[in-house]
């Protein structure tokens, strides 16, 4: 990490925090200082969105794919399996949120109970 | 008004969002004030996620801050369309910044449902209440899940944490706009690729270049249509 800028363990979790806050803002207060002059339907605005949604979704195919944290003790198979579990039943009630994540999440729980209790 | 439409779904998503969020701050060894602090702060889960996973990996400095802003670049194009909406009356409009911080997905939503309905005068008065209500729901989640991290089973705990990231897999998968779509698809793909090129600076690349996709894709789709 040598050379990418000061490591993380440099400072104290509310400085690290505080600096996350203002990351942020930044965005919020960006937004409300150019809303008055900017076009909404831009496209520059339009690909700044897309960027923001690919961002999220590499956020999260990540943590599903390679997690960090506690969900590193957890197979990789139960992850994937809940997860498409969970979008069949998303599209089968019509891209229902509710439906898709309960699903995902229930089937996940299961799956890493059974393993817990020895059954798979 | 705005309070009790937040009641319900809303409030109950921000809730069981932040319980899952609030066991993965307890996992991570951080403390409870961090939890709090950290949701009311940066009041955007993918954001907090971001924070809490690059903390966990000890990454550089410059690398969080691009990715926790980055996570959450989505507040710009929300908030260019969240504010014209108090345009019209005078303290709503004065109070932009403020309104700014309380935006949420849940909130955002929450209000332009009601547009129509609301006069320039009501929207910060239901704005506010409807974000106070998803607030305190999430500072109660937030706490909940932080508390009972320590008493609950581990596989109660792992999902709680999984229940964050596959909420928003399905909030951003109901989206209706394509271009939005196909960067989301794209960027389902190069985030854990890029990631073992680069983990410290994974996300701000696959970003760009799954947005750049997206983007691009849909503006060919519309030239043949």
């Amino acid at each position: 990490m040598n050379g990418a800028g000061q490591s993380l363990g440099a400072f104290g979790p509310w400085a690290l925090l505080f600096m996350a806050i203002a990351a942020t803002y930044l965005w919020r207060g960006l937004g409300s200082v150019i809303a008055a002059r900017l076009d909404p339907e831009s496209r520059f605005l339009q690909w700044v969105a897309c960027v923001a949604y690919g961002l999220l979704a590499a956020l999260i195919s990540r943590i599903v794919f390679l997690p960090v944290g506690i969900l590193e003790n957890t197979q990789l198979v139960d992850r994937l399996g809940a997860t498409a579990l969970g979008f069949v039943v998303f599209f089968a009630f019509k891209k229902h949120i509710g439906a898709g994540t309960l699903t995902a999440a229930g089937v996940f729980m299961l799956l890493v109970w059974a393993r817990t209790q020895g059954m798979l | 008004m705005g309070m009790r439409d937040a009641f319900g779904l809303p409030a109950f998503m921000v809730a069981a969002s932040m319980l899952g969020y609030g066991a993965m701050v307890h996992s991570a060894g951080m403390s409870l004030p961090i939890a709090i602090v950290s949701t009311l702060g940066i009041w955007g889960l993918p954001g907090q996620v971001a924070f809490v996973e690059y903390i966990l990996l000890g990454a550089p400095l410059v690398s969080m801050m691009i990715a926790v802003s980055l996570a959450n670049m989505r507040f710009l194009p929300m908030s260019l369309s969240l504010v014209p909406m108090f345009r019209g009356s005078e303290s709503g409009w004065r109070w932009r910044y403020l309104w700014v911080q309380f935006m949420s997905v849940n909130t955002w939503i929450g209000l332009l449902r009601r547009i129509p309905e609301l006069s320039p005068d009501q929207r910060g008065p239901f704005f506010a209440g409807f974000s106070t209500n998803c607030m305190i729901a999430g500072v109660v989640g937030v706490s909940t899940g932080y508390l009972m991290a320590e008493t609950l089973p581990f596989y109660v705990t792992v999902s709680l944490v999984f229940l964050n990231p596959i909420y928003f897999a399905f909030v951003f998968a109901a989206m209706r706009v394509r271009a939005c779509l196909l960067a989301f698809a794209a960027g389902a793909v190069t985030g854990p690729l890029i990631y073992l090129l680069t983990p410290d600076w994974s996300l701000p690349i696959s970003g760009i270049i799954a947005g750049s996709v997206g983007y691009y894709a849909d503006r060919i789709l519309k030239g043949r249509a």
